[in-house]
């Protein structure tokens, strides 16, 4: 999976490409974690993203619960098949999908 | 003989034509000729040979015999009804203008008449009572000397105005005509019969004879006997009746002769008694007082032998006899009858005898009454009295004739022939070497007939004897038997033809009556019998038939209600046996859904409502696949129920794990310890290891199967083959190994298939199977059966089938593929791209794949999480793809602490961001997309199984 950050002031664009799995979650959440600061509005654009497991749902949750306290997310060009692990899963409540 | 030759010539001669003419019809194109042609050619041919028969005669004795009737009775018998009628026609026609030209004109009307008649009768004959076929020889015999004894009754009955002379020429020629006749005719027959033998071979050889032989033949011996004994009565009869006439005829005719010399006799003595009764009273006054002397005088005058006187008293009082004064005459027989004359009888006379007085003295008295008492008595010497009465006895045999030519001849004492009607008189009757009259008066009694040839013809005679002569009638022998003759012979002419009738008459009622209607019952008996129950017999012709007729009819119509039923039963019975046998097979396809590692396909058409073919296959646990085919030998119920037998018995041994050899061997002991109706069963069967692909397998006696390596062609998987089942106890049976690869196929089949037989008579045979299997190449197992069941009936044709069809297809898949790799997080992707390829190669949407991917991802973390602890281990991923459903099925496998993933409770997916907890949301998610999920925990293994379709 790669991960292209894209900071426009308090704006973070984060594209993903690949597999959000068990193997590649870790990789997100410690960028996360190292940039996610004085961020308001957090960009996932999922366009490049074949697919998500558990794993990287957690980090999702984990973006989701962080940016409730210092601003908002939107998650972005979900595929068929992620926007169908998010409504399986209740996180099409949970995140603000566009 | 040589006067008898023309016949025996015209004989052979009529015999050889018609075994030429036969030979000729059954051997030459002329047998091709319509039948019409032949028969008139037939017709004039015959018709030649009777001409021959009349124009070439016998001469014998005066007459002309011909031998016409012969030809035109062979070509009735033998050649047919038209060709009889034609010949008799013109031998008949010919017959009587053959007068004009040298014929004898005697038989003129006979001899036509009866040729047309020979001709027609032979035609009538074969029609009638032979049924248009070739009669026996000695019908034809019979018939020959028929023909001919009415040929003699007509020659008869046409010239009854001489009688004799007719009759003569019967005598002479009814034998040699009759007997050549018949036995030119028979020998034809013969003849005929003994080269159609030679042609039709042993054809007619065993053959029964029918109920018409039969009883023509002994309707015959029984006519022929009682024709024998009536003509044997007839003659004794005629012979008796001629006896007692030619004796009262000759009777007649001496008595006659007798009396007329005894009358003349008797009226010449008492003439002469008369003149003695005169001079006596004239001499003497007193007829008292006349002695001896007076009556020797009257006597000497009146030469006579002898005067007596007797008184009122019956006492001799005067006599010329010395001593015999005084002689009662009461007290002899013969003086005892003169005292008549004292009771008032004026005179009598009697015959010359013995005297009472002396009988070594023959006389002949008269007595008369004396006026006054007493009477005179006369007696006469033999040599007196024929002296007187010898122009009488010579007249007494003129003109008088003993029947047709019959005479009397009178001779006296001395046998000196005094009278005789062909003018032997004055000979000496017993010159034998002339006369030839064997008569002695002292042994042989009068009155009775004897036999003598008199002057050399043989003749009946008879005598008797009147006043010293003797008195003979003689009747020629051929006159005595001449009527008697003629009556025998009429008599038997007469018994051969109502005999024949008889027979005929009796023969064709029997025929008509009986025989024919047998024939027609028998006819229809026997289409019943080949099976043809709608037919009906309907012989009507009286009541008994027609009650036998109905009553076949009834037993037939019980039968047949019978048959029917029995059929619908056992149709039933049938029926309901296949399907059992049916449902006792595997049928539901594919079998086993779930599996991925193989696909079997078997099917069987039976021959038969039920069939001694099987197949059967099952799972051994999970892992082994048994399956095998069989063919028990004979059809039908049986074959069906010991394929039942067989079927169950090797089921329950191998389910009991036994390897294939063992139960092949321990089957074939159990079926030989029960196998009284001695039927076996080949068996080919294979354990097939699922996993590895390993493939146990072991033949009884079974055609071997086709095994196809993967992108490779079919061929004959050939082992040792052990001997059938439940053909002998105690057969240790080979087990066979080979190792199956993914996408080998194997097909297996009973001789059903490889025994179809086209109309030819051709097989179908392995080489056209192997060829065919490999022009299919890889297919699905059912494509693979019904292609080659298609092939096969389209090599059969119409012919039917024989043997049951049985096949079975099996391709092996592999067990899937499987990765084992260390339970670490970083091997997901091993894990993920080893699954993904198998997927893409199998044509699965990108979705799927992308759904299994997170699938593994979440399990497989589980896994790394929970399996192990701290420890480290292995996991492995089998991937089973089915593409037929299109599915997937992925089973992970480690060998860590049991943890079954399923039961943990579902999150809760309804929380807000902050509320959530992110375990067991992965196994959520996999339950979620995927279509089925299982857990097991085996042999220290957990096992998840995810199946997901597409």
């Amino acid at each position: 999976m790669t991960i292209n950050k894209n900071k426009v002031g308090t704006e973070m664009t984060i594209a993903l490409t690949g597999r959000l799995d068990t193997t590649t979650a870790p990789l997100l959440e410690q960028e996360l974690q190292n940039n996610l600061a004085g961020v308001e509005s957090l960009i996932f654009d999922l366009q490049a993203l074949e697919y998500i497991s558990s794993a990287g749902l957690r980090v999702l949750l984990y973006a989701q619960k962080v940016m409730n306290r210092q601003g908002s997310m939107v998650v972005r060009n979900a595929n068929d098949m992620i926007q169908e692990v998010f409504d399986i899963t209740g996180f099409a409540d949970i995140l603000t999908i566009e | 003989m040589n006067v008898y030759f023309p016949l025996i010539v015209m004989a052979l001669i009529t015999a050889a034509v018609s075994a030429g003419l036969y030979l000729a019809e059954k051997k030459t194109a002329f047998g091709v000729w319509r039948p019409k042609t032949r028969q008139v050619l037939y017709g004039v041919i015959f018709g030649i040979l009777s001409i021959c028969g009349t124009e070439f005669g016998a001469n014998a004795g005066g007459i002309t015999m011909n031998e016409s009737t012969a030809a035109p009775l062979c070509a009735g018998l033998i050649f047919g009804a038209p060709a009889g009628v034609i010949s008799g026609l013109i031998g008949g026609v010919e017959r009587y203008f053959a007068t004009y030209w040298g014929a004898g004109y005697y038989g003129r009307y006979a001899g036509s008449i009866s040729i047309m008649f020979a001709g027609v009768s032979g035609a009538a004959m074969r029609r009638f009572m032979f049924d248009d076929k070739k009669p026996a020889w000695y019908y034809g015999l019979a018939a020959g000397i028929i023909a001919e004894v009415v040929d003699m009754l007509l020659l008869l009955l046409t010239r009854t105005d001489n009688i004799r002379e007719a009759f003569y020429t019967v005598e002479l020629g009814t034998l040699p005509l009759a007997l050549m006749n018949g036995l030119a005719v028979m020998l034809a027959l013969f003849l005929v019969s003994v080269l159609g033998k030679a042609r039709d071979g042993q054809n007619s050889g065993g053959s029964r004879e029918g109920l018409v032989q039969t009883f023509q033949k002994w309707l015959l011996a029984c006519v022929t006997c009682a024709f024998l004994a009536t003509s044997i009565f007839t003659f004794w009869v005629e012979d008796g009746i001629t006896d007692s006439q030619i004796e009262n005829t000759l009777k007649l005719n001496i008595s006659d002769v007798s009396r007329d010399i005894l009358d003349a006799s008797d009226e010449n003595l008492l003439k002469v008694t008369r003149e003695a009764a005169v001079l006596l009273q004239m001499t003497s006054k007193d007829i008292s007082k006349v002695n001896s002397e007076t009556l020797r005088r009257i006597r000497r005058y009146l030469h006579v032998a002898e005067l007596d006187l007797v008184n009122d008293q019956g006492i001799l009082t005067a006599t010329t006899l010395d001593g015999a004064e005084g002689y009662d005459m009461a007290s002899q027989e013969q003086s005892a009858s003169f005292l008549k004359l004292l009771e008032g009888e004026q005179e009598m006379v009697q015959s010359y005898q013995p005297t009472g007085f002396d009988s070594s003295i023959s006389r002949k008295y008269a007595g008369i009454a004396l006026e006054g008492g007493g009477f005179l008595q006369v007696g006469y010497d033999a040599v007196q009295f024929q002296r007187d009465i010898a122009d009488q006895a010579a007249d007494a045999t003129n003109n008088r004739h003993v029947g047709e030519s019959g005479f009397i001849v009178i001779c006296d004492e001395n046998w000196k022939i005094v009278s005789d009607s062909s003018g032997h008189e004055g000979q000496d009757m017993k010159d034998l070497n002339t006369t030839g009259y064997r008569l002695d008066t002292e042994s042989m009694p009068d009155f009775q007939v004897f036999r003598a040839d008199i002057y050399g013809v043989p003749s009946r005679c008879m005598y008797m004897q009147t006043e010293g002569y003797i008195i003979m009638g003689v009747i020629p022998e051929s006159e005595a038997v001449f009527t008697r003759n003629v009556s025998v012979y009429i008599s038997i002419f007469m018994e051969v033809i109502i005999f024949t009738i008889l027979f005929v008459l009796i023969y064709i009622l029997i025929k008509y009556l009986i025989v024919d209607n047998i024939h027609r019952i028998n006819q229809s008996l026997s289409q019943i019998t080949e099976g043809d129950l709608e037919v009906k017999v309907n012989v009507r012709a009286n009541e008994e038939f027609a009650s036998l007729s109905d009553d076949i009819n009834a037993t037939v119509d019980v039968l047949k209600h019978y048959i029917d039923e029995a059929a619908a039963r056992i149709d039933k019975e049938l029926a309901l046996a296949k399907a059992i046998q049916a449902s006792a097979l595997p049928s539901v396809f594919p079998p086993y859904p779930n599996r991925t590692e193989f696909d079997i396909w078997a099917g069987m058409r039976t021959a038969k409502e039920v069939g001694g073919d099987f197949y059967d296959f099952y799972m051994l646990g999970d892992e082994k696949l048994v399956f095998l085919i069989a063919d028990v030998s004979g059809k039908g119920i049986p074959a069906a129920m010991f394929m039942m037998t067989a079927k169950t018995l090797i089921k329950s041994l191998a389910e009991t794990g036994l390897p294939v050899e063992q139960v092949l061997t321990e089957a074939n002991e159990q079926l030989c310890a029960n196998n009284s109706a001695g039927m076996f069963v080949t068996v080919w069967m294979g354990i097939l290891d699922l996993e590895t692909g390993s493939l146990s397998f072991g033949n009884a006696g079974h055609n071997p199967p086709l095994l196809r390596r993967a992108e490779g062609t079919y061929e004959y998987l050939k082992s040792r083959p052990g001997l059938v089942l439940a053909g002998m106890e105690g057969i240790r049976y080979r087990k066979n190994e080979i190792r199956l690869e993914p996408g080998d196929m194997l097909y297996l089949y009973t001789d059903g298939v490889t025994e179809a037989t086209d109309g030819q008579e051709e097989l179908y045979g392995e080489e056209r199977l192997n060829r065919y299997l490999n022009r299919l190449g890889s297919r699905e197992p059912e494509t693979i059966c019904r292609a080659v069941l298609e092939d096969v009936d389209r090599f059969v044709g119409n012919a039917p089938q024989f043997d049951d069809i049985t096949m079975l297809c099996l391709i092996y898949r592999g067990h899937g593929q499987e990765i084992t790799v260390e339970a670490v997080t970083d091997n997901v992707k091993k894990v993920t791209e080893f699954v993904e390829a198998r997927l893409e190669e199998a044509g699965c949407p990108f979705k799927v794949i992308a759904q299994l991917d997170v699938a593994i991802d979440e399990i497989f973390s589980n896994i790394v999480r929970y399996a192990y602890g701290d420890k480290s281990g292995e996991a492995t991923v089998r991937i089973e793809i089915n593409e037929k459903i299109p599915e997937a099925a992925l089973t992970f496998m480690d060998n860590g602490s049991p943890f079954n993933p399923l039961e943990r409770e579902d999150p809760d997916v309804t929380l807000s961001a902050g509320e959530r907890e992110i375990g067991g949301l992965g196994i959520f998610l996999v339950k979620k997309t995927m279509d089925q999920m299982e857990y097991e925990y085996r042999e220290g293994t957990n096992r998840l199984k995810i199946v997901k379709k597409w």
